[in-house]
């Protein structure tokens, strides 16, 4: 399972490198929330799948799944969301502002 | 009791920022309030680095978990060096800072945004676990997200989208990376990480996720060809935030790359060092014709960033105890004077109107001080004796000569003479010339710019002309580099 | 002498202050101090007992960087030329410069370019030397650059600035493999090892570079373009750095190494080869000339150039000839710039067609000159120190040695020929200034002004120094044994006999030379209007100031172009880069070091119900690629994000599901609210090529990350650190959801540092939709 489980990882990596790769803002967007689940896929499927049971101790039991990965991903995927908020905020404030939502229109040049 | 050192330079900022929130509309208050505590916190991280230099290396075991299990935060003399380095380019920083900034800058947070940018900048250097790395780059670019849009200027949200979508992606591959470095040697501590990598010779696996975390913090730290998205960005907000970002950000990176290859993946060098030698060649030459290939006098200060971290991953690169003391030194170096001419270029803009070169001319009439300031920044720079800059890069050509790295120190060597170019001219063609009548000087406001940056060009000049006070205990921190298991051993005791 | 070295610059200190009363007493006298202390401090030093003095002074030790001053003959020579000529200059400097020039800056240059000079020329330790070497190149860029409000200043001082740091840095190179294949910073004990320098492997590079350094420092062929640019500078400073001390730098660079690089015979290549002919084409050059401060600018070039190549001669009687020329050279030449100074100041031009006829309004300038340039021609006359050296010159041509290199033996026998044509030249040039300038008919219509005599203030310096033409002329051994013989023996390395200078040695070859010299010259002098023409075809359109000015414009040209072809401002283009190279640098690693891994990993077992979920995951994420309706957009990362849930709860990771879900959904609510107002998906509408580009760099990508992720897994080498996180959670940590033991206590800095950055984050979006408000209602 960790196989196919690094395979979805890296086709959420693949489509949404192929978004960032895009030339409107909420494609853009849409590709960096793909990269995150693509990563946090990945921390998880690192720690080993289901090696035990949910790690909330319990009496009588063992093995458990790997805690660590979890508490990772936990703070990533706080860390992810406030990032994503931001980017949303500025993209719409951006494109409002400069009157367009495609990146390939906000170049700018040497003196501005 | 001791050990908690090592967390005042992250917290302190840390309930800085925090309460500054509380009286963020009370500019004078605040103003005042942030300079008292970067100063305190500048003396408290002076006070640790004598600590440190006295008796080695403070290592603080968060929450009593012991190593490798919690996160430990390490003070050792790298990182108090770079600390207090931090804090020196913030005390420059924020003395400016009201000169520069408008007030509905200072009032939507700048103080708040510059401390934790402080916190995250220290914690990054202090602490000696990977994850939490991760995370203390978050902090710091989550407050440069939110300084670099501070005002929100058409040119600022613009080019923040590149910056924040970049280092968004950079970031996830960061965390990825982590990931996969667990899955092999199943721990986050860096001094287990480097102990067990060691033990299992570095294999292919590892060789190659070393590969993927130098361009993670590669691309943080604007190495060729992962540069595109710094010089732009950099210098469309306030100078005063083009200078923390100048000064820290990019040296975060670098710090980064000198940790882990100094002490995790350094078994096969002749894949991983060797390429660095080579990505340091291109980012020299490149990023210095990056510079000469503009008018735009604060688009040069950004683009001369980038040579400079070339001659840094030098140092890493040839992996010798000399290479290292000069990254080291080089890396102290260019904090200050990258700030410097980032306040010096922001304040030119201020007094004339406009960054671009060839609509100045004779400026050194108005505002000599300003005018004699840049031009020392300039030898600074290009590391012309007897300032910082020589030392730092004699130091480097040494290490890389040792190595017998020829080809890279003569490249090194024609960049210096292409970063001088680069900023000569503005001193020739700004400054130089037949005095302009039409500008009407504002000597008020340039007297209030000035402080700062002499400030910071005292410590060029003192770390050139005075290297002796500094030199021996960079260079132990060479040789502390070359020996890992003292990291190693200093953090794993038990 | 730490002090000697340093006095200029302490002086220097005050002269803000000094200058404020420069109405009063000119600024210069106080500045006359300094150089002329210098002088009297040294001076006691010459004599037939003469030892060389050493004194160190600590700077930075662990770099083996130390004040570490050391006088030999050498040094003793160059110190005196410094301090002596640099009295006189400042002396003639008082009535040059009127006081409503910024004198303070003028001075402070030229003081602290003093202490650079003493500084090079007395340093023991090549990091020290270095460090004055380029202090001399920015007080030099300073003081051409002082009428900075002409463009020829400014370009001028650019040009100097560039080609000497450019060799300074060269020799820094060379200077770093010195030191470190000797493991010192002592030029002294560089030579005692000069067996280990002349074997290393580097020692071709070694001599590159330190003659690098020196040839662009003394204007030799073909760096020497930057000194005739250079006399933009006020004149005293282009008889004091341009023609007498600073250009000699390089010299003495070359002669304080010759005791190590002379082993070599490439040296005699390098430098006599580059010499005679920088002596060749300056002096050819200079008759092309029109400025004044021109002719005496290319005069300048190839006498450097036939001390240089005297220097590569090696022999002691050429070593001999140049440190007397040396001396010869800064009398005659000093002289000579303080006249033409006194020229341009009394008549308003250094245009020689505008001159002519002056010495019957300026009688004892236009005596002066022709001692100075007679004395430069070489004439053979006895109190004309020129023609001396020149003899020597000639003498040492004739006596090379036999060297192993081929080229070596070929230019040994063309020397002697170049240097008379060289000479040739001299004499022409000498005489079309003195002349041009001071016989002939007068066109005094053609000056702003009605030329007179000089104040006899400024006449005196250049007295001064004819005066010793002359002196040094009639009694040409006056300092043989008690100064100059410990020059050259310092240069030699050896000890040598005080050559015995005389006028008439027989009807000897050189004489010979010498008479051709003379008759060639005059006839080419008398006809010159008829051989002019010359110069259309050698140097015709060539130029090596082309060559600069073409580097210099490309440097910025070529640079932006460069540049601008990659910072486009496009972030697809910025990420499709970044992409491909951690593509390319990554798979070549994996490749490199074998590092990929498939053997029988640990997996769990396949179940349909993950499956399925994965399935659908893929396909939304495909499908996000394809949908051009937003909210169906968002709405389907919204499915990943979902499932990304359900994975979590199946894999055992209640804490991530439940905070997961929540996320995607606050997340999804905020693409929509922002996303609203903005204009729907269009039609992805690039290129069919840069579609594909896309393609392959996105697959490649997704590719790389699981073949790492599969390798990573597959060698799981260690045990994991969670064994003990799942041992204490209860007993150290007081909680049985160990994720959540882990979070707020194990890592509590870690998640401390993440509300940490969810405030920043949150207060960065309010100061982004405040502040807008704010500014649209101002």
């Amino acid at each position: 399972m960790e196989i196919i489980m690094s395979i979805l990882a890296g086709v959420l990596f693949t489509t949404g490198i192929y978004n960032l790769l895009q030339k409107q803002m909420l494609r853009i967007i849409i590709g960096t929330a793909l990269i995150s689940h693509g990563a946090h896929l990945f921390i998880l499927t690192m720690g080993e799948l289901k090696t035990g049971a949910p790690p909330i101790l319990e009496e009588n039991i063992k093995n458990y799944t790997d805690p660590l990965p979890q508490a990772l991903i936990l703070t990533s995927i706080v860390i992810s969301f406030g990032v994503t908020s931001l980017l949303l905020v500025l993209a719409y404030r951006a494109s409002k502002e400069n009157g367009t939502d495609n990146m390939e229109k906000l170049r700018g040049n040497e003196n501005d | 009791m001791i050990s908690n050192l090592a967390v005042l330079p992250i917290v302190i900022p840390l309930i800085a920022g925090v309460l500054a929130i509380l009286f963020h509309k009370k500019l004078k208050i605040v103003r005042v309030y942030s300079q008292v505590l970067t100063l305190i916190n500048t003396g408290v991280v002076t006070y640790i680095l004598f600590y440190v230099h006295q008796n080695g290396s403070v290592v603080l075991q968060a929450g009593d978990w012991m190593a490798p299990f919690g996160i430990v935060l390490v003070a050792d003399m790298l990182s108090m060096t770079l600390v207090l380095t931090t804090n020196i380019v913030a005390l420059a920083c924020i003395f400016y800072a009201p000169k520069s900034l408008s007030i509905k800058q200072e009032e939507f947070y700048f103080y708040t945004f510059y401390f934790l940018l402080i916190t995250g900048v220290s914690g990054a250097f202090i602490t000696g676990d990977l994850f939490n790395l991760f995370v203390f780059f978050e902090v710091l670019l989550m407050a440069s997200y939110g300084l670099i849009v501070l005002g929100g200027e058409k040119v600022q949200l613009r080019e923040s989208m590149k910056y924040v979508l970049i280092n968004l992606f950079s970031s996830m591959l960061f965390v990825t990376t982590i990931a996969f470095l667990y899955s092999v040697v199943g721990t986050v501590n860096m001094a287990q990480i480097a102990e067990r990598v060691g033990e299992a010779e570095q294999t292919g696996i590892l060789t190659t996720i070393g590969i993927l975390f130098f361009f993670v913090f590669g691309t943080k730290a604007a190495l060729f060809p992962l540069y595109y998205w710094l010089p732009k960005p950099y210098i469309a907000p306030n100078p005063v935030i083009s200078a923390l970002f100048g000064a820290l950000l990019t040296k975060v990176g670098i710090y980064s790359l000198l940790r882990v290859f100094s002490l995790i993946f350094v078994y096969e060098r002749d894949v991983t060092h060797e390429l660095f030698i080579w990505i340091a060649a291109l980012t020299l030459i490149f990023g210095s014709i990056g510079a000469l290939s503009t008018n735009n006098i604060k688009l040069v200060v950004a683009y001369n960033i980038i040579p400079a971290v070339g001659f840094m991953l030098l140092g890493i690169g040839v992996y010798n105890s000399t290479g290292f003391s000069g990254t080291v030194y080089y890396l102290v170096h260019d904090m200050i004077i990258k700030a410097a001419l980032f306040l010096l270029v922001g304040a030119i803009t201020y007094l004339v109107g406009t960054s671009d070169l060839r609509k100045m001319r004779g400026l050194i009439h108005h505002y000599p001080l300003l005018g004699w300031m840049f031009f020392i920044s300039a030898f600074v720079l290009a590391g012309i004796p007897p300032f910082s800059g020589f030392i730092g890069k004699l130091v480097l050509l040494q290490g890389a000569i040792e190595a017998d790295r020829i080809v890279i120190a003569i490249i090194g060597l024609g960049s210096s003479l292409l970063i001088l170019l680069s900023v000569l001219r503005i001193f020739i063609r700004g400054f130089w010339g037949e005095k302009d009548e039409s500008i009407i000087p504002d000597r008020k406001a340039a007297r209030g710019f000035i402080l700062p940056v002499a400030f910071l060009l005292f410590f060029s000049v003192l770390l050139g002309v005075g290297a002796e006070w500094f030199y021996p205990s960079i260079e132990s921190i060479g040789d502390y580099l070359m020996n890992p298991e003292n990291y190693i051993e200093s953090i794993l005791k038990e | 002498m730490l002090f000697a070295v340093f006095l200029p610059v302490l002086l220097a200190i005050f002269i803000p202050f000094f200058s404020k009363w420069k109405e009063k007493i000119h600024t210069g006298y106080f500045v006359l101090l300094a150089p002329l202390a210098v002088f009297i401090y040294f001076i006691p030093h010459v004599g037939n007992d003469f030892s060389p003095v050493s004194q160190s002074y600590d700077w930075i030790p662990s770099l083996n960087i130390g004040l570490d001053f050391y006088l030999d003959g050498l040094s003793l020579l160059f110190v005196l030329l410094i301090s002596g000529i640099g009295t006189l200059v400042t002396f003639y400097s008082i009535f040059y410069l009127h006081t409503s020039e910024r004198l303070d800056q003028f001075y402070v240059y030229l003081l602290l370019f003093m202490t650079a000079m003493f500084g090079v020329v007395l340093s023991d330790n090549v990091f020290v030397l270095y460090s004055f070497w380029e202090l001399t190149s920015i007080s030099s860029f300073l003081l051409i650059g002082y009428w900075n409000y002409k463009e020829g200043s400014r370009y001028g001082a650019l040009k100097s600035m560039l080609i000497t740091v450019f060799g300074g840095l060269s020799m820094l190179g060379g200077f770093i493999l010195l030191s470190i294949i000797t493991e010192t910073t002592s030029i002294q004990a560089m030579i005692s090892q000069a067996d280990v320098i002349l074997s290393s492997e580097y020692f071709g590079l070694i001599l590159t570079l330190v003659l690098l350094g020196a040839f662009t420092k003394s204007a030799q062929f073909p760096f020497h373009i930057w000194l005739p640019d250079a006399m933009e500078a006020p004149t005293p400073v282009s008889a004091y750095l341009h023609s007498a001390t600073m250009v000699k730098a390089g010299i003495f660079l070359v002669a304080r190494f010759t005791p190590i690089f002379s082993g070599s015979d490439w040296f005699f290549v390098f430098v006599s080869g580059i010499g005679i002919l920088t002596l060749v084409w300056g002096s050819y050059m200079a008759v092309r000339q029109t400025d004044l401060k021109g002719i005496l600018a290319f005069s300048t070039i190839s006498q450097l150039g036939m001390i240089m190549s005297m220097l590569g001669f090696g022999t002691s009687a050429a070593i001999y000839a140049a440190v007397f020329h040396i001396l010869n050279h800064a009398t005659f030449k000093g002289s000579l710039f303080m006249i033409a100074g006194i020229v341009d100041h009394e008549t308003g031009t250094r245009d020689i067609r505008r001159l002519g006829g002056l010495v019957t309004l300026m009688p004892i300038s236009a005596t002066l000159a022709f001692f100075g340039t007679f004395s430069m021609a070489g004439l053979p006359l006895p109190f004309l120190n020129g023609f001396y050296s020149k003899e020597m010159f000639f003498d040492a041509t004739l006596e090379l040695n036999e060297s192993s290199i081929a080229f070596a033996n070929v230019l040994a026998q063309a020397i002697p020929y170049l240097a008379v044509f060289g000479s040739i030249f001299t004499f022409v040039y000498s005489m079309y200034l003195v002349f041009g300038t001071f016989m002939g008919k007068q066109k005094l219509d053609q000056l702003k002004i009605k030329p007179h005599e000089a104040p006899i203030g400024m006449l005196i310096s250049p007295i001064i120094l004819v005066l010793g033409v002359v002196l040094i002329g009639l009694f040409p051994n006056l300092v043989n044994s008690s100064f100059l013989a410990h020059t050259a023996e310092a240069i030699y390395g050896q000890s040598m006999e005080a050559k015995h200078v005389q006028f008439w040695h027989g009807w000897e070859l050189p004489l010979y030379m010498s008479l051709i010299v003379v008759s060639v010259g005059a006839i080419l002098a008398f006809t010159r209007k008829y051989w002019n023409g010359i110069y259309s075809f050698i140097p015709g359109k060539l130029s090596f100031n082309k060559v600069y000015d073409f580097l210099v414009d490309q440097s910025e040209k070529a640079s932006a172009k460069i540049t601008n072809v990659y910072m486009t401002g496009s972030l697809r283009l910025y990420m499709a880069l970044i992409l491909v190279a951690i593509l390319v640098c990554s798979f070549g690693v994996l490749w490199i070091t074998d590092g990929f891994a498939f053997e029988n990993p640990k997996v769990d077992e396949i179940t349909i119900q993950e499956v399925l979920i994965a399935l659908t995951m893929a396909a939304a994420a495909i499908c996000t690629v394809f949908t051009r309706n937003k909210i169906a957009a968002i709405l389907i990362l919204g499915v990943v994000g979902y499932g990304l849930a359900l994975l979590f709860v199946v894999y055992r990771a209640p804490d991530l599901a439940l905070t997961q879900l929540v996320v995607e959904t606050i997340t999804v609510a905020l693409f929509l609210l922002c996303f609203y107002h903005l204009p729907n998906l269009r039609e992805r509408t690039e290129k069919a090529s840069q579609k594909l580009v896309n393609i392959i760099i996105s697959v490649a990508f997704g590719t790389l990350m699981t073949v790492v992720a599969i390798s990573a897994h597959s060698t799981k080498l260690f045990a994991k650190i969670s064994d003990y996180f799942v041992e204490t959670s209860y007993k150290l940590g007081g909680g049985h959801n160990i994720v959540n033991v882990i979070l707020v206590d194990m890592r509590g800095i870690d998640t401390l540092f993440e509300i940490v950055v969810l405030a920043i984050a949150a207060l960065a979006i309010y100061g982004l939709i405040k502040l807008r408000n704010k500014k649209e209602a101002e």
